[in-house]
């Protein structure tokens, strides 16, 4: 008993610890500078699950067209903490897609689902850009809270950029997710992302098709518009996971 | 965007920390056992509106997912180990859920009833005294008139 007590008291300080550091941080640095547009987070990590998964964006505005994509491999090492390695390619000036970073990804679900009046999770990232010295570090909190059949997930980021190649320099990203939890296999859902210049929004649809035992295919296509004043600015986001 | 947008953002997330620590006031309990690949009970009556507990022993020397889109919930339970599992607040209605390894035998379905029949005080005397069935769901009224 006393440890339970402890154990929440040690969550809840930690909790507190971030939200200060990060709210501190918030007011002198800028909002995040690349695209904001990605995946919306959700506190969640199942024991002995693996996965892999591939992540698409298309972006185009009046600058035109670019293009990236992902694929990674995931394990939950413990029953609460599951580790993601990623490789990141996007398309060049030139139209020539190669590789362009890469990332490791810890989450930490910090409370049960379901335990408290919301649910959650803690995410670290760290990418090294291919052939440069920059490095990013993104810290963030995940929080999702149910509403009958419906699902609000937010994530809030802070990231650190630093290397010889880039300005040294903080920075936050803000996602959003309202999801209608209609169908296993199509669940609609409204994102907002907010970065330093992009505010975006748009519909996404998700789903996921059970196979035998543990195995699952999860997919996420979403088409968000930024809000700030381009005369085209679309985002096409795809992703598809496969849990085993 | 501002800094003037971002200190909303900042009490945002403070708030709803705070608010999500806050609640942590006993829940109902209910027990459920997976054996052979069944659970028992497979039905399980719950209060409509309450947040409750299911805790659940895996007496197979199997591990099992207990996944359910209705309610939400996908948690592996290990083999000879008992794993809790939080619900609701929910509406009434029923609630299927199944064993993501053996789907075709552990089913089961959370029957949520409304709250204000099972806290009667009358209904569970004559539950206990004429009905063996509804006797059994006895737990669930002790449950309730625990938490009120």
């Amino acid at each position: 008993m006393n440890f339970l007590i402890f154990k929440k008291l040690t969550q809840f300080s930690l909790l507190l610890l971030i939200l200060s550091a990060f709210s501190a941080l918030t007011c002198q640095v800028a909002l995040a500078d690349g695209v904001v547009v990605d995946k919306v987070y959700h506190p969640y990590v199942l024991p002995n699950e693996q996965e892999f998964e591939w992540r698409m964006l298309s972006h185009q505005n009046d600058a035109g067209n670019s293009l990236g994509q992902r694929i990674a491999y995931g394990k939950s090492i413990t029953d609460n903490v599951m580790i993601e390695f990623y490789i990141v390619g996007e398309r060049d000036r030139d139209g020539d897609f190669g590789l362009s970073a890469y990332e490791v990804e810890t989450r930490w679900m910090m409370t049960d689902q379901g335990e408290y009046w919301a649910d959650w999770g803690l995410l670290l990232e760290v990418e090294k850009v291919h052939e440069l010295n920059v490095w990013e570090v993104t810290t963030g909190l995940l929080f999702e809270k149910e509403f009958g059949r419906d699902s609000l997930a937010l994530n809030a980021f802070l990231i650190y950029e630093s290397g010889s190649d880039i300005k040294n320099e903080f920075e936050t990203e803000f996602r959003l997710q309202y999801r209608y939890r209609w169908l296993p296999q199509v669940q609609p859902a409204i994102e907002i992302y907010i970065g330093q210049d992009y505010t975006g929004i748009g519909p996404t649809f998700m789903g996921i098709q059970r196979f035998d035992g543990q195995k699952q295919l999860k997919w996420e296509l979403g088409f968000i518009t930024g809000l700030n004043g381009d005369d085209k600015d679309h985002i096409l986001r795809a992703a598809i996971e496969y849990e085993f | 965007m501002s800094l003037f947008s971002v200190k909303p953002m900042q009490s945002i997330i403070v708030f709803l920390a705070l608010l999500s620590f806050a609640s942590l006031a006993n829940r109902p309990e209910f027990e459920v056992e997976l054996k052979n690949h069944l659970f028992y009970p497979a039905e399980i009556e719950i209060p409509a509106n309450t947040k409750v507990k299911l805790v659940i022993y895996n007496r197979d020397t199997t591990p099992e997912e207990f996944d359910s889109f209705d309610l939400n919930r996908e948690k592996v339970i290990f083999p000879q180990k008992k794993s809790v599992i939080f619900i609701g607040p929910l509406p009434p209605g029923h609630y299927k859920f199944f064993g993501e390894f053996n789907p075709n035998s552990a089913q089961g379905t959370i029957i949520v009833v409304p709250k204000k029949s099972a806290t009667d005080a009358n209904i569970e005397t004559l539950a206990l005294a004429y009905t063996a069935p509804l006797a059994a769901n006895s737990l669930l009224f002790k449950e309730v008139l625990h938490v009120n």
